[in-house]
């Protein structure tokens, strides 16, 4: 069922690329190919989580990466319905619908046989406990081994040690997997492409800088969670610097709506489909910043790629104590011009919403307004949109009152 | 400042009580005492577990000022948040984060040696004491010695008769937790031998044996369901039971920190500390060891470690024909009258199975 919906989606955006040839329509092509290459025979499947395993490490093997996570909560947007259904079979597994709706649809299309083969499965202590421990659970069911790179809560010269020391493990066990050995050349052309791709990447921040913001936020804020697919290959800077292009080219067109206020978006923008964007795009409001898309990391040092793609892991803003956190969130209010912060608070994302009180806290100080948006990411029975509409149109009111 | 009392609080069982005591203080495992935690939900959230929630309230409530510090493990998503807001809503002396490695291989266990060694020096420099060598191996034949005890009471429960009630060892050993040591040691001596009394003394009536296994569990209301009903319960694998008195650290390991990391991450494993296939597997162990008719398992709500084991935890037993019970609790038990209703209706068909 899910290779026939990657075949199906690679198709249709190829086609619309071919009308109208878009950065980011080549992006959803490359992750649509990525799922596809994941169900032939002689793939190396190798499991993963884009946006916290260091992808440039797969990138220096010949294996085919499939984020579970990412791969099936790309149903919702088109089939939210047809997604309850299937997060329903985990719920009669058991599975509680007080876990994380991303999980319960990755575990139900698990247990419905939807998904590919997997010859390893590699997974990150962060952003959340559940998603390693249900990387554990697959690998229980496939009987295939699950790693984690656990990634500690601080950063000094024994985290670093330990974090390295686990890639390089991991690295060893996809050696294995892969029948293929690690070329230490290919890595370090990966962690060279990848730094390539930061710069761009960084380009396109820049450009968000600008009024009004010359593309979509939402958009923006879920290519950094999977635009990482393609750390590691030299097609994420192509295609970070075509977005760049292309919003310059907006720009000087002259022809970017106006726009009234500019948000931050903290944690996650539902896949399901929704009505913010709609009450965004009638209220002139556009995410111009979020917190996952700032890039937290520092230049990657092709001499020392290992160190690089430790870095990566430890200064994500979901890993250490909650200043890592606020730091980047007050950095992005600075730069960017916020008039307002906004938290999408999925009930399950537990170690994101409990950290709401600090970031109000702290926002009051920058007298900042902050408001927490309850939703879902994938279950569109814990969406309401009647909700959504009154408290953003409450919060675009606060807003309004301080221009 | 305050008058110190020595006293130092942790929440997990994660966290080596080796290393306080080393420094000649006193280590307190904290218990939530709140009845009710809707003030802990504006610090926190409240689709958190209430555990991590009650101790807030309870720390709120002034409950824990007489401590002169507290000790986070990372432990979990909901810990390193509740850390968090503790560290900039309430004054202590000292509030550590402990890294507890989410892996338990050599890799793990040396970075978790290191991180033991940091939690004793930042111990030591806070209070002006000096943790040695010789001090931490004491504090750790001090401490396995309690264990050992109660590890011999363990022993006997595997009998065919139970000697001791389950919620009677279960209370002892909750009690350890938050005395003197010798006090403690007492009392299991104590507990000890009527229990090599009782189990000379054969039974011709077997009740139905449970195991309990879950996380946290203060209160003892689950076992005293459990035993009204007319089971039994020879062995709880919680982290205030077994898993915490089961623990072994080897005083000949020349370095004490590499022993004591070696032990804490090493069996019995906890969710935190192995994946759902080892929690599977060494439950059946449990159920051998101690002729176990069917498993109880409970979790503390909005737990993710629990509750993301549980259908698959169940699948494997189910394969293996034995009966599993999930009953989700509230840390304070509101819901016993539910529970009752449900534990009844297991034992039922528990003993059913066994006629």
């Amino acid at each position: 069922m899910l290779k026939k919906f990657y075949e199906d989606m690679a198709k249709v955006l190829e086609t619309q690329y071919e009308q109208r040839p878009r950065a980011f329509t080549k992006i959803n092509i490359e992750l649509a190919k990525s799922f596809v290459d994941a169900f032939k025979e002689d793939a190396k499947v190798i499991w993963t989580s884009y946006y916290s395993f260091p992808m440039e490490l797969l990138a220096a093997f010949d294996v085919a990466p499939f984020d579970f996570e990412v791969a099936t909560n790309l149903l919702p947007m088109l089939d939210a319905d047809g997604s309850v259904q299937i997060m329903s079979r985990a719920e009669e597994e058991g599975y509680s619908t007080d876990l994380c709706s991303f999980h319960r649809l990755a575990m139900g299309c698990q247990l419905l046989g939807y998904m590919p083969r997997a010859d390893l499965l590699l997974s990150s202590s962060y952003f959340c406990d559940g998603k390693a421990r249900i990387n554990q659970i697959l690998a229980g069911y496939y009987g295939k081994e699950a790693l984690t790179l656990d990634i500690p809560n601080r950063i000094d010269k024994e985290s670093m040690a330990y974090v390295i020391e686990q890639l390089k493990y991991i690295a060893h066990r996809i050696e294995e997997v892969a029948g293929q050995k690690l070329d230490p050349e290919r890595l370090r052309e990966s962690v060279s492409a990848s730094g390539l791709a930061r710069k761009a990447y960084i380009r396109l921040a820049e450009i968000q800088k600008e009024k009004p913001f010359p593309w979509n936020g939402s958009t923006a804020v879920n290519m950094s969670i999977f635009g990482n697919l393609m750390a590691g290959r030299p097609v994420q800077e192509r295609l970070y610097q075509e977005l760049v292009d292309e919003c310059r080219g907006k720009l000087d067109s002259g022809k970017v709506p106006p726009e009234q206020y500019r948000v931050l978006w903290l944690a996650w923008f539902p896949p399901q489909p929704t009505n913010i964007t709609e009450i965004f795009r009638k209220n002139g409001v556009n995410i111009v910043m979020g917190e996952l898309e700032r890039a937290f990391w520092d230049e990657m040092d092709d001499r020392h790629p290992w160190e690089s793609m430790a870095l990566w892991s430890l200064k994500n803003p979901y890993v250490g104590p909650i200043e890592q956190r606020l730091n980047g969130i007050m950095q992005s209010i600075e730069e960017y011009d916020i008039d307002g912060v906004i938290h999408f608070s999925s009930d399950a994302c537990r170690h994101s919403c409990a950290a709401h009180r600090l970031i109000a806290d702290a926002l009051q100080k920058m007298n900042v307004p902050f408001m927490v948006l309850e939703g879902d990411m994938s279950d569109k029975r814990k969406y309401s949109e009647d909700r959504t509409r009154f408290l953003l149109e409450s919060f675009i009111d606060v807003m309004a009152g301080r221009k | 400042m305050a008058v110190s009392s020595g006293k130092i609080g942790y929440l997990c069982s994660l966290v080596p009580e080796e290393i306080i005591l080393a420094a000649g203080m006193k280590p307190v495992r904290i218990k939530g005492e709140a009845e009710a935690t809707s003030d802990a939900d504006s610090y926190l959230y409240h689709n958190l577990c209430p555990y991590i929630k009650n101790i807030m309230s309870t720390a709120l409530a002034g409950q824990v000022r007489y401590l002169d510090g507290i000790v986070f493990a990372r432990s979990c998503d909901g810990m390193r948040r509740m850390y968090d807001a503790w560290k900039s809503y309430m004054g202590m002396g000292l509030v550590y984060m402990l890294e507890v490695p989410k892996n338990t291989d050599e890799r793990a266990v040396s970075y978790f040696a290191s991180q033991l060694k940091d939690f004793a020096l930042n111990l030591g420099g806070a209070f002006r004491k000096h943790i040695t060598p010789a001090s931490l191996r004491t504090a750790i034949q001090t401490t396995g010695q309690l264990r050992r005890s109660m590890q011999r009471i363990f022993a006997l429960q595997q009998s065919a008769t139970l000697p001791v009630a389950g919620s009677d060892l279960f209370k002892t050993g909750l009690g350890a937790l938050g005395e003197d040591r010798g006090d403690a040691l007492k009392r299991i001596d104590e507990l000890y031998q009527q229990a090599r009394t009782a189990s000379a003394i054969r039974s011709n009536s077997r009740k139905v044996r449970i195991l309990v296994s879950g996380n946290v569990m203060d209160r003892s209301d689950l076992f005293e369901i459990v035993e009204a009903a007319g089971a039994e319960i020879p062995a709880a694998d919680l982290c205030t039971g077994l898993r915490y008195f089961s623990r072994n650290v080897d005083v000949a390991e020349d370095d004490p920190y590499l022993a004591l990391a070696q032990a804490y991450l090493n069996e019995p494993h906890c969710s935190r500390t192995a994946s759902p296939v080892q929690r599977a597997q060494e439950l059946q162990k449990l159920v051998e060891t101690y002729s176990i008719d069917g498993v109880l398992l409970t979790s503390l709500k909005f737990c993710d470690q629990h509750l993301y084991d549980v259908p698959y935890i169940t699948r494997v037993l189910a394969d293996k024909n034995i009966p599993v019970l999930f009953l989700e609790n509230d840390y304070t038990f509101t819901n016993k009258g539910q529970m009752k209703v449900r534990i009844e209706a297991f034992i039922e068909v528990l003993s059913e199975r066994g006629n």
